[in-house]
């Protein structure tokens, strides 16, 4: 039995409500828990999220920081994964705030209703290449590096992460109406790249 | 009709299908090809991008969950500390109150005795009243501006 399991034996379930208080207590044995249980949904969303290996793993770590330091914030109504990717989200927002603050506007107040998030592509290749296995593996990476960023977390978080839209809209942000659409422009846009291959 | 079918392809996948809708696009599927073929792309897409596997690095998840126990020992004892001082304001509040009375007469003893002017010792008094109020509150302070250097706000 690994130790993060222990954490599950001890409170004899995964409920919510236990979650929320061993994250007020600031549990360690809690936290190890909730890292190795998270820690891969949690890199693939950074990583689709920012589109650099580097950059997921430093988010990462700040990610889970932010967890303890904010757990007594956490509601036991909403799922954990909704609050971690959350949180994860507004870390990645304030890291590119920093990174280009000229544009902080267009990044929080996109013009429109469906305006994806505006980024500077910073996207390396590799690190969607790394991603995806198979023969498809380099068309993929292609198509997703020229999604916007907003794209690709939306279809994360749905296809990935098989999130119901609600919860996605919670973590996004942003109207139901807004995570639809993106969603399918995002799968379009993604089909009409990959279309050539599958000709 | 294609463009419908199309539409339906895509809610499939994003929003789910209706019975009747699902149906009507079944149909729909047998008889046209290209519509077919759109579905089969569709699915192929998804199916690529849930495939997504990225190498994780075992460390990094240990260096976090070393890092998160080192911060959780930090804040807890913040927090311990933080809770002593809040208790220390209460109690010294409680006997300010219980002893201003006191203090009061004595001011007012010490005035008579000494001669001093009643603004004097009056002022004399509420500053022994306030003096634990004020250094409690420099305290926090000054615990709230070393935390904001600490981690670089």
């Amino acid at each position: 039995m690994g130790l993060a399991t222990s954490w599950f034996m001890r409170t004899g379930g995964g409920e919510a409500g236990e979650v929320a208080r061993g994250l007020r207590q600031r549990d360690p044995s809690l936290m190890d828990y909730l890292i190795q249980n998270y820690q891969y949904r949690l890199f693939r969303y950074l990583l689709m999220l920012t589109g650099s290996r580097q950059e997921a793993q430093d988010l990462f770590q700040e990610t889970w920081i932010r967890v303890l330091e904010k757990g007594h914030q956490y509601q036991p109504r909403w799922k954990f994964e909704t609050w971690l990717f959350t949180i994860a989200r507004h870390l990645v927002i304030d890291f590119l705030r920093r990174r280009q603050p000229q544009s902080l506007d267009a990044l929080l107040q996109p013009n429109g209703a469906d305006r994806p998030l505006e980024l500077e592509d910073t996207t390396s290749a590799s690190a969607f290449e790394q991603v995806f296995q198979g023969e498809e593996a380099a068309s993929v990476a292609t198509a997703l590096r020229h999604l916007p960023p907003s794209y690709r977390e939306v279809l994360s978080l749905r296809f990935h992460e098989d999130m119901a839209l609600e919860e996605i809209a919670h973590v996004v942000g942003t109207p139901l109406s807004t995570v639809k659409s993106r969603l399918y422009r995002g799968l379009a846009m993604l089909r009409e790249w990959l279309k050539d291959i599958y000709a | 009709m294609h463009e419908q079918a199309r539409w339906l392809i895509d809610k499939r996948q994003v929003e789910g299908l209706s019975a009747e809708e699902h149906d009507w696009l079944e149909a729909h599927l047998e008889s046209c090809a290209q519509c077919r073929k759109q579905g089969l792309e569709t699915e192929r897409v998804l199916c690529a991008l849930r495939s997504a596997a990225p190498r994780f690095d075992a460390a990094l998840a240990l260096a976090t969950q070393m890092r998160a126990r080192v911060r959780a020992r930090e804040l807890n004892e913040n927090a311990a500390r933080l809770r002593a001082l809040w208790i220390s304001c209460a109690l010294s509040w409680v006997l300010g109150v219980v002893s201003a009375p006191l203090l009061w007469r004595a001011c007012a003893w010490i005035g008579y005795r000494w001669a001093i002017s009643r603004a004097v010792w009056m002022m004399g008094f509420a500053l022994f009243w306030v003096a634990p109020a004020a250094v409690a509150g420099a305290a926090i302070a000054w615990r709230q501006a070393r935390g904001a250097v600490t981690s670089g706000e």
